[in-house]
């Protein structure tokens, strides 16, 4: 049934991505009501999915890569939403809803397996996973921000506006996404990390500190404070600021997805994880 | 409907006999009345600006709306009519509803997306409103010429960017900053240009202003006018970096401002962006200054750049203006056809039928005294005969409803079947 709803929520974010295309060539200003109608009915029906799996399991929908993915997507799109509520322009669903589309698809392509690992039922890790998720999607915003905002800087610089100067949003509104979701998603991934350290100190036992999946996500963890500190700072800000910002997306979906394939204790997909 | 527009327009006379047309304000209620006074001229409306003269009217049906202008306007120019007949447009029905609402949605200006034809055309409408020269019809078609001019205007970019030097600097001030409350603008330079770059950026929003020149008093002048702070000349490197605008315009032959000096001013200012704006010859500031990050310097030829941008992109949301108009357009021909239709469709019936009883009339005699029955027979008779008749015309008028040319088939029925107004 859950299967049935994500491909029907598909289906709608694919027809809002499909109409979102005319509105930005023909440099509209904002989106047309049908657009969002389609996203957010396709956001209805992604939410009735996410529930049905999470009433299945009584709780959250977060115990397995697929799940997680799904959720992750979903809480990106919901993101679109608000900002775009906030922001209204146009060139923020080209930015967005395509990514949010492949990611979405690719958690409908592969069967969920929800308590598959008997470790994915306690408390803490689900506060771990959800925690995480949530920073992911503040930087996700993040990175479509920096984006935006290389984008209209070269327009900028170079002193010849061509066909993105005219569509994108003012360098300061690009700024501001940027340093607000940024201010959002480090508390979140810190308190990911931190009960992720409670978790696995409760269930595991050996080195799990050298896990490469708990490496990579310390160093993520990592890039972003060194991004939230310059840019507080004002130390980096702009340009290179906004590079930082694309490389640690980089690191989240190398982080999330690449290395859940190849970790030891942490993967999981639970053949190649050995758990106790 | 029997609707006329004539005028003239920048592109169709020079100033020299516009400026004799043109009617101002204080005598348009007069014109106006004196227009619709006029034997058979039911509406009336004219609009005079500097750049055009355009008068419309809704006419009696019948009435040669045409030649009524004619003597109209020879009486009330006192002018020989041919002195200017060559400059003058004149539209009918249809096409005078798209010149109304092309005129109306700036697509007729001289500067295509200009604001200040609205506002004319509300003032010409108030004028034409409060001298009792509007019915029904122009009413409505001028309430909705301001309806697609705003539709236009939500659904297009054609007003929205800069086609001046110092409406573009603030435009792209406003790229960089967002808006501009707060933000605080530097001139270098007392001169006209920068003068008016800074009165644009303060109507814009900015809120501080600092002056600087060679000569102090001058700084001080200026300063005053903008109620900002003048700065002396040789402390400009200390202040500058307190700026988020800079406008540029001394006469110095070297750079007042080096890169050098824009690195230590961003960094002071944890590289909150700046905007330089150069409009001296030869240049203030370093062009090396660009290369900064968050940093953004423009000179003259990069604002007018900017503009012919501009003004490209204008053009090419003109013609998605340009489409809505044409839609809006067939919308209101269609919605005065469907109107016209009931009335015509009643008005034939009574037609036919008044003919149909006019000959049962007069024939009444020569038929001599007919039974009741036979009496019913005839009736039924000479009813179903004009019933067939009317079958064909009446179901072309009602299927034809949706086509643009159904107002002129609605004209030419009632001009075959001798139906008036």
């Amino acid at each position: 049934m859950q299967a049935a709803l994500l491909w029907a929520a598909l289906v709608f974010y694919a027809f809002g991505i499909a109409m979102t295309v005319p509105s930005v060539i023909r440099r509209r200003p904002t989106l047309s009501p049908s657009t969002l109608a389609a996203v957010g009915f396709g956001l209805l029906l992604h939410a009735s999915a996410l529930a049905l799996a999470g009433a299945q399991i009584r709780r959250l929908p977060l115990t397995d890569v697929c799940s997680a993915l799904s959720f992750f997507s979903f809480l990106a799109t919901l993101a679109f939403f608000l900002v775009y509520l906030r922001y209204r322009m146009a060139a923020l669903g080209l930015f967005m809803l395509p990514l949010v589309f492949v990611l979405t698809m690719i958690s409908a392509l592969h069967p969920e397996r929800p308590l598959a690992n008997p470790a994915f039922r306690g408390g803490w890790l689900l506060i771990h996973i959800g925690s995480s998720i949530l920073g992911y999607t503040a930087f996700f915003l993040t990175f479509v921000a920096a984006l935006m905002y290389l984008f209209q800087e070269r327009e900028l610089k170079s002193r010849r506006p061509r066909a993105l100067y005219y569509r994108l949003p003012s360098l300061e509104v690009c700024d501001e996404l940027y340093s607000r979701s940024l201010l959002l998603g480090l508390p979140f991934l810190s308190l990911g990390i931190l009960t992720g350290f409670v978790s696995a100190s409760r269930m595991w036992k050996g080195p799990w500190e050298l896990d490469p999946k708990i490496l990579a996500s310390l160093v993520t963890w990592l890039i972003y404070l060194v991004l939230f500190s310059t840019r507080l700072s004002g130390a980096y800000r702009g340009r290179r600021s906004a590079y930082l910002a694309i490389f640690g997306f980089v690191a989240i979906l190398a982080t999330f997805l690449g290395i859940s394939l190849w970790s030891g204790q942490h993967g999981y997909v639970p053949e190649l994880g050995r758990l106790p | 409907m029997n609707l006329l527009l004539v005028g003239m327009n920048h592109r169709t006379a020079p100033v020299e006999v516009r400026e004799r047309l043109n009617i101002p304000e204080s005598r348009l209620a007069a014109a106006v009345s004196d227009l619709v006074r006029r034997e058979g001229i039911l509406e009336g409306l004219i609009l005079s600006t500097c750049n055009r003269v355009e008068f419309i009217v809704s006419a009696a049906e019948g009435l040669d709306a045409e030649a009524c202008l004619r003597q109209f306007l020879a009486e009330y120019y006192q002018r020989d009519f041919r002195t200017y007949a060559n400059y003058l447009y004149w539209y009918h029905e249809q096409e005078a509803i798209k010149h109304l609402f092309r005129v109306t949605a700036s697509l007729d200006s001289m500067l295509v997306g200009e604001p200040q034809i609205l506002g004319q055309m509300k003032r010409a409408y108030a004028i034409a409103h409060e001298s009792g020269a509007l019915g029904g019809l122009l009413n409505e078609l001028v309430t909705q010429a301001f309806a697609v001019a705003r539709k236009v205007r939500r659904e297009t970019a054609i007003g929205t960017a800069a086609v001046s030097v110092s409406y573009a600097a603030v435009e792209l001030a406003k790229k960089i900053f967002g808006n501009l409350t707060g933000k605080t603008i530097f001139v270098i330079g007392a001169g006209k240009m920068s003068e008016l770059a800074a009165k644009h950026l303060l109507h814009s929003g900015a809120s501080a202003i600092f002056v600087s020149n060679r000569t102090y008093d001058r700084a001080v002048e200026l300063a005053q006018t903008f109620h900002g702070t003048a700065i002396r000349f040789e402390q400009l490197p200390d202040y500058v970096g307190k700026a988020d605008i800079i406008i540029s315009s001394t006469g110095a032959p070297h750079f007042v401002v080096q890169k050098h000096q824009v690195e230590k001013m961003l960094a002071a200012r944890k590289n909150r962006p700046m905007f330089f704006i150069d409009i001296a010859v030869p240049r203030d500031i370093d062009p090396a200054v660009n290369e900064l990050d968050n940093a953004f310097l423009y000179d003259i030829d990069d604002l007018e750049q900017v503009v012919d941008a501009n003004k490209k992109q204008r053009e090419r949301e003109a013609v998605y203006a340009e489409e809505i108009v044409q839609q809006e357009v067939q919308k209101m021909v269609r919605r005065l056809a469907a109107r016209e239709l009931g009335p015509t469709i009643v008005a034939l019936e009574q037609r036919l039928d008044r003919i149909r009883e006019g000959e049962m009339e007069r024939y009444r005699s020569r038929l001599g005294s007919l039974t009741p029955e036979q009496r019913e027979a005839l009736d039924a008779l000479t009813r179903g005969i004009v019933n067939k008749i009317l079958h064909g015309p009446i179901t072309e008028l009602k299927s034809g409803a949706g086509r643009p040319e159904h107002g002129m088939l609605v004209q030419l029925i009632r001009k075959m079947f001798g139906i008036g107004e």
